[in-house]
């Protein structure tokens, strides 16, 4: 079964001499250019503790929301893809709704965090930080809006802690770990975690960094490069894919205790949906989430399939539950242009809703 | 007699050689800045340059193969799979640090070092029994990953095979319909999803799930009886190992979860204190109000006085700066 070819050898020579020539200028471009910034939105500690920060974001008005919102990102990657560059930012489009917004920025670990369990970071560092959040405010509650693995943490402490979260938000969370399309839950089943815990300590960002580029190997290592030449002219476009490459490879290491459960009991066992999951010795259990939910999710995630998001409606335990699709992948719910326009005001409509 | 046709092929190949070599001349002085030490795979243009540099080599490939092509025929000769498990290769060198040169390196510092030869093995005698022992295990340990890293290996090759079946599906479903590719990049993006599909099948199989745990673990295996003869030698040489620092860390982070116990319950305490130290013989009234609150725990962390934030983490002494903030 062959195909023939109507390309035209003159003109595919023509094509290779026209790339090159495109590549050898933009080459030029390429070099000496510094670190991309972030969107830097203006911010302020409020509370540090060991290498986590918790800041609060600044927008240019005062916000109206009355309840603040605390974004809980995952531990891998960080948490400015969230605020990446000044047009592309949930957090400033949050604050030009009126959302008091914060964030815990992680930090990056080292060998001094490697016994640092999940019990350590929920009951302990995002408890804490929870904690000076409300005291800022004078508030029993607030509100928690979880990312990806970060949405994960906030389900569970939400069902840990119900007093303390108004409402909840989670976007491109893996709540079913086991859904046949997770490519990444496929691989780590036959995975001996303790071994490799035991082996590594925390758990290198590199190393994590590869399986997430081996998910598209053709795809994430060089076709999107080759699509960069086509911008190389173009130093704003070239800035842009700069700083998603800076975000995408400036990622902290994985404490190695919380990266052993978070496997062993979300990937393997699955046991936040099997209502099997303790954390520090306290049951996790999705239906004591009695607080309003709202799910969103991304229709072309390879990272966290919709299946493994909407799974979360069929468990929680609340009676005001909404879910919400996003024609987009797992990073393009906060940078693509469509999401600047829909995802920050559905989420401020909804908690503005419930306020 | 002159054979127009066998010219422009030569002439043709020729010229796409030269267009070649030319710009791999060029990029190999644009890039060798980038070749200093400092470079790393983490440098955008490093990785990013490897990526062109085999799309380039696909283009050339492609290209010298187009006047070859027939209506019967295509690729005639070219193998669409070797820039697939090419670029797959650079990716495991980054990834995996290099892992088979590692183990290289080591086996002869091993043998440098006045060892035993563990690829022969004898029955372990003497004073330096257990060390043997020890080289032996982390041997076979290699010689497992070997073979599970060939497998998976075996599994990219079917992918490789796979891809081009795809592509060949997917050219004669296009020609059918009359919209073959225009253009070689138009080529290599349907080349890229061919592959990317056969791979995404295969790597979402039961089989490719045991072989990748399998090579993970026998990798693991590897590089933790890495580390115990490393560390054999450090304490000879009286260095503190890994395990000793991790035992420290261990300790200490118990110890931490058992302070913020503490801290807590002294915070509840004194919440407590002003309750306790009210005039003594309350009406009836006030003293149920004081039970009232001793027993709304958790209303009360929420009305307790607000402490300011940077007062907070003094207090704690945790307001560490992380050494990488940014």
């Amino acid at each position: 079964m062959y195909a023939p070819l109507p390309i035209d050898p003159r003109e595919a020579l023509e094509e290779i001499a026209t790339f090159q020539r495109k590549l050898a200028a933009g080459l030029a471009n390429l070099r000496g250019l510094g670190e991309p910034a972030y969107a830097n939105t203006p911010r302020e500690a409020v509370y540090r503790e060991d290498k986590l920060t918790v800041w609060h974001m600044r927008g240019e008005r005062e916000p109206t929301a009355r309840t603040p919102t605390l974004i809980v990102y995952a531990l891998v990657n960080t948490v400015w893809m969230t605020d990446l560059q000044p047009d592309r930012s949930l957090v400033r489009n949050l604050l030009a709704q009126g959302e008091d917004v914060y964030l815990i920025e992680w930090g990056y670990p080292d060998g001094a965090d490697r016994w640092l369990t999940l019990d350590d970071y929920l009951n302990g560092y995002l408890d804490r930080c929870v904690d000076a959040v409300r005291r800022r405010h004078g508030l029993e509650a607030v509100n928690l809006l979880g990312i990806c693995q970060g949405g994960s943490f906030a389900l569970c402490y939400a069902a840990m802690h119900p007093e303390k979260v108004r409402n909840l938000v989670t976007m491109v969370t893996p709540v079913d770990f086991r859904t046949p399309d997770n490519m990444l839950s496929h691989w780590v089943q036959d995975m001996d975690v303790d071994l490799f815990v035991d082996t590594l300590g925390n758990v290198p960002a590199e190393l994590m960094n590869w399986v997430y580029l081996t998910l598209k190997p053709l795809r994430l290592t060089q076709q999107k490069y080759v699509a960069m030449v086509d911008i190389l002219d173009d130093p704003a476009e070239l800035e842009n894919f700069l700083r998603m490459e800076r975000w995408i490879f400036d990622s902290p290491d994985q404490a190695g205790e919380a990266f052993r459960e978070f496997i062993k009991d979300f990937y393997q066992g699955n046991k936040l949906v099997r209502g099997t999951l303790a954390i520090g010795g306290r049951p996790v259990d999705l239906g004591l989430v009695t607080q309003p939910v709202l799910n969103i999710y991304a229709e072309q995630d390879h990272l966290v399939p919709p299946d493994a998001s909407r799974a979360l409606g069929r468990h929680v335990g609340t009676t005001d539950y909404t879910e919400q699709a996003f024609k987009g992948g797992h990073i393009g719910i906060y940078v693509s242009g469509r999401a600047q326009r829909e995802v920050a005001p559905a989420i401020h409509r909804w908690l503005r809703d419930r306020d | 007699m002159a054979d127009p046709a066998g010219d422009f092929l030569s002439n043709y190949r020729a010229l796409a050689q030269q267009a070649w070599d030319t710009w791999a001349r060029s990029w190999a002085q644009s890039a060798a800045p980038a070749a200093q030490p400092a470079a790393s795979a983490a440098d955008p243009l490093a990785r990013g340059g490897a990526a062109l540099a085999g799309f380039l080599d696909w283009l050339r490939s492609a290209a010298l193969q187009l006047p070859s092509a027939s209506p019967g025929q295509w690729p005639p000769a070219w193998d669409a799979g070797q820039p697939f498990l090419q670029a797959f290769a650079g990716l495991d060198q980054h990834g995996a640090h290099g892992f088979a040169q590692q183990w290289q390196q080591w086996l002869q510092a091993m043998q440098q070092g006045g060892l035993a030869d563990p690829r022969q093995p004898l029955a372990p005698l003497g004073y330096t029994r257990e060390q043997q022992l020890q080289q032996q295990a982390l041997y076979e340990a290699m010689q497992a990953y070997l073979q599970a890293a060939a497998r998976y290996q075996s599994l990219l090759q079917r992918v490789a095979a796979q891809g081009a079946e795809r592509l060949q599906a997917q050219l004669a479903q296009r020609a059918e319909n009359g919209q073959s590719p225009q253009s070689l990049k138009a080529l290599y993006d349907l080349w890229v999803d061919a592959y990317e599909e056969a791979y995404a099948e295969i790597a979402l199989s039961d089989e490719f799930r045991a072989v990748y745990g399998a090579m993970v673990n026998a990798q693991m295996r590897v590089r933790q009886l890495q580390r115990q003869q490393t560390e054999h030698w450090c304490r000879e040489l009286g260095m503190p190992t890994r395990s000793e620092v991790d035992s420290l860390g261990q300790r200490l982070q118990a110890m931490r979860r058992q302070v913020t116990a503490l801290q807590r319950q002294l915070d509840a305490a004194r919440e407590a204190a002003p309750a306790a130290a009210a005039p003594a013989g309350p009406r009836p009234s006030a003293r149920k109000a004081t039970r009232k609150a001793a027993a709304g725990k958790a209303a009360a962390v929420a009305k307790r006085p607000l402490r300011k934030p940077a007062a907070a983490a003094a207090a704690r002494g945790t307001a560490r700066g992380a050494k990488r903030r940014k």
